[in-house]
């Protein structure tokens, strides 16, 4: 399959099947709604269509297409673990649902058929304890005795890094459709409220940092097969971070009392990016991964670094 | 309706690349020991320096070989002013020339023009300052009220232009200026010259700003006779003129490294083994910068294609202005007690002072962000 043609295979299976219903149905957690139904029809599409496999050694795609598929999902609020799902082909084979664990948590353990814990083990007999992030996605832990162990890269843990800072900037762009739509039609005081300055700039600030945060996730896509890679995840994970609270919240701001109902979608969006800033490090550790190696190099080589000439 | 910002991947070339190295070691090679680096492009105007740069082809490094130019391509002058900025050389000398005044000639003046003014700015010898806004024209340029008035053989000029960096130390100022009525769209009967700033009919008086340094001016003009020669482009074609240029003024590295020297100098402070606050500090600067760097090379590719990102542009300045001025905020933090000579504190008390302007020069932040909305449709 070449790259054009998973894109626009994703982008129609998404917008057919990716529903605010689903997602609502999908979510996990204490309340009583909360039912955690994983999305079986979605999950069978994906397979038959090879979704599930992109980045996978025989699919013909790489890793950089697998990243890029994840970003489209993000701005869909894919309610599967779909990184995961990918990631997790790449490295074993087998049928049905393969997950990820971060340590011992791992999205929808609970429906797995396999999880790679991130510290190289493949688990397959495995008990579960329910539990999810505050997006309401399943998070959960495993208990397991034994375990074979399974080949990762030594940049495994920037490689699910970079997944979450792909799906990332998929949300944020959503929400700045979302909301350049919702203020161009929602009227106070006989006008759009697209018309009123405080409103525009709120846009225009949410603009340069969805755009950051693209061009952040691009740009560590690009390095992909650099040994730049590392830092540009770790600058990306930093600033798409940063953006996910600003936007979450002009985005919310911009919408007022209608996006604070769990009726609007808007919170399919910024709960994830509330969540997914802390999954795989959040910003504080990336920082501190490039701190570090910036003051090993010393004052005279930062820029160097920093302009990834460095030898 | 909204179609998306347009910041495509873009990396350097080879061929820019291959530039970097030899940019370092020059800069290594020129600048004192104890010259106080500053990555502010305002700052520093070293006339030796400039004809120096000249000399290596590093002015006018796009321009066509007629005009002693470099035929390079963007990606190239990129490296070179990247490289310039984050050593904190000094570069206003030739800046405005080399960045705007010389484009503005190559892309509108008359061939006599470009053969008399563009050579001498290449060997780095012949400065432009700015001559756009008045005492009531700064963000509405179309306000302005400098007149022209049409003589035999030329243009007599009254009015006065403000916060022309450099007026007092530069040759020529190219003057917007009205020549006619501005109709209904108020972007008629505006018209560019070159004015010789050491002509009679012009009193340049330096204007301290709030570090105490004489950097802007106010540029009187009385009676000043223009000849014919000295109009740029066609007469009441200012507006798309001066507007023109913004993609090339508004998306380059020196709206996000004013205050790179003092991350640099921070890094220094902190040394080998840097705290995990100092540390974190360190990468989250990176990280913006980083970023910035990328969407402001991504501008560039565009620019080199021909296309013009107006908006992409207003955006890296307004993003970039907005970390620059973080940056000392930040830092300061980190850093109590410094002694009075240490280069640290000399760096952050200097960047401090003039991050005002880095916010308000041009274009504001608010006019950015009015440019960006509408961009994205909002207006």
């Amino acid at each position: 399959m070449t790259y054009d043609l998973i894109l626009g295979t994703a982008e129609r299976v998404f917008t057919d099947h990716c529903t605010k219903a689903l997602r609502d149905n999908a979510e996990s957690g204490s309340k009583d709604d909360q039912h955690g139904v994983f999305p079986e029809d979605l999950w069978t599409i994906m397979q038959e269509t090879g979704l599930h496999q992109v980045g996978g050694e025989q699919s013909g795609t790489s890793l950089a297409d697998a990243f890029r598929v994840i970003r489209l999902a993000g701005k869909f609020a894919l309610p599967l673990p779909y990184p995961e799902i990918l990631i997790g082909n790449r490295f074993v084979t087998g049928e049905g649902l393969t997950t990820v664990a971060e340590g011992a948590i791992a999205p929808w353990a609970r429906r797995a058929e396999r999880v790679i814990t991130d510290d190289g083990q493949l688990v397959d007999e495995f008990d579960v304890v329910q539990g999810a992030n505050l997006a309401g996605e399943p998070r959960d832990e495993i208990i397991f005795e034994s375990s074979e162990s399974v080949k990762l890269p030594t940049n495994f843990r920037a490689i699910m890094a970079m997944t979450r800072v792909a799906a990332m900037s998929g949300a944020l762009e959503k929400l700045l459709e979302l909301t350049i739509s919702y203020v161009g039609e929602r009227k106070q005081f006989g006008r759009p409220i697209s018309g009123f300055q405080a409103v525009q700039h709120n846009v225009a600030r949410m603009a340069g940092e969805v755009a950051a945060s693209t061009r952040a996730s691009d740009a560590a896509i690009e390095a992909l097969d650099t040994d730049r890679f590392v830092v540009q995840v770790s600058a990306a994970k930093v600033r798409v971070g940063e953006a996910a609270g600003i936007v979450a919240e002009i985005a919310h701001q911009a919408h007022g009392a209608m996006g604070f109902t769990h009726e609007h979608e808007l919170h399919h969006y910024t709960r994830r990016l509330w969540a997914w800033r802390d999954e795989y490090g959040h910003e504080k550790e990336w920082q501190q991964l490039i701190g570090c190696r910036i003051a090993s190099v010393g004052a005279d080589r930062a820029w160097a670094l920093i302009s990834d000439c460095a030898d | 309706m909204f179609s998306g910002l347009d910041f495509e991947p873009a990396r350097l070339p080879p061929e820019a690349e291959a530039l970097r190295a030899g940019v370092r070691d020059f800069v290594e090679r020129e600048l004192p020991g104890d010259y106080l680096r500053n990555s502010d492009f305002n700052e520093g105007h070293a006339v030796e320096f400039s004809r120096k740069l000249g000399m290596r082809g590093w002015i006018g490094m796009t321009w066509p070989k007629q005009y002693g130019g470099g035929e390079r391509s963007f990606f190239e002058r990129y490296v070179v002013t990247e490289e310039l900025l984050a050593a904190g050389a000094p570069v206003s000398a030739h800046w405005i020339a080399d960045r705007q005044s010389g484009p503005l000639l190559l892309r509108y003046g008359t061939e006599d023009q470009k053969l008399k003014y563009l050579p001498p700015i290449t060997r780095g010898e012949s400065y432009f300052s700015i001559g756009m806004s008045e005492p009531d024209s700064g963000s509405d340029l179309a306000s302005v009220q400098t007149r022209a008035r049409a003589v035999d053989g030329g243009w007599i000029l009254n009015g006065t232009k403000l916060w022309s960096t450099d007026a007092q130390r530069n040759h020529y100022m190219v003057a917007l200026v009205r020549t006619g009525p501005a109709g209904e769209s108020r972007h008629e009967g505006l018209s560019q010259f070159i004015v010789d700033l050491h002509d009679d009919g012009v009193t340049v008086r330096p204007i301290k700003n709030i570090a105490g340094d004489e950097d802007f001016n106010e540029v009187v003009f009385e009676d000043c006779f223009v000849s014919e020669e000295n109009l740029v482009g066609a007469v009441g074609n200012g507006w798309e003129q001066v507007t023109s240029e913004l993609g090339y003024e508004r998306s380059g590295p020196e709206r996000f490294l004013s205050a790179f020297r003092v991350f640099v100098e921070f890094v220094r402070y902190v040394g080998a083994s840097p705290s995990d606050e100092e540390s974190a500090l360190i990468g989250r600067l990176a990280s913006h910068i980083m970023t910035l760097r990328q969407m402001s090379i991504s501008v560039a590719a565009m620019l080199q294609a021909g296309k013009n990102p107006a908006t992409e542009a207003a955006l890296v300045k307004s993003l970039g202005n907005d970390f620059e001025k973080a940056l000392p905020e930040l830092v300061r933090l980190f850093a109590p007690d410094l002694g009075p000579k240490h280069p640290l504190r000399c760096c952050l008390e200097q960047t401090l002072l003039h991050s005002p302007s880095f916010t308000i020069r041009g274009g504001t932040r608010e006019i950015l962000r009015g440019v960006i909305a509408r961009g994205l449709g909002l207006r």
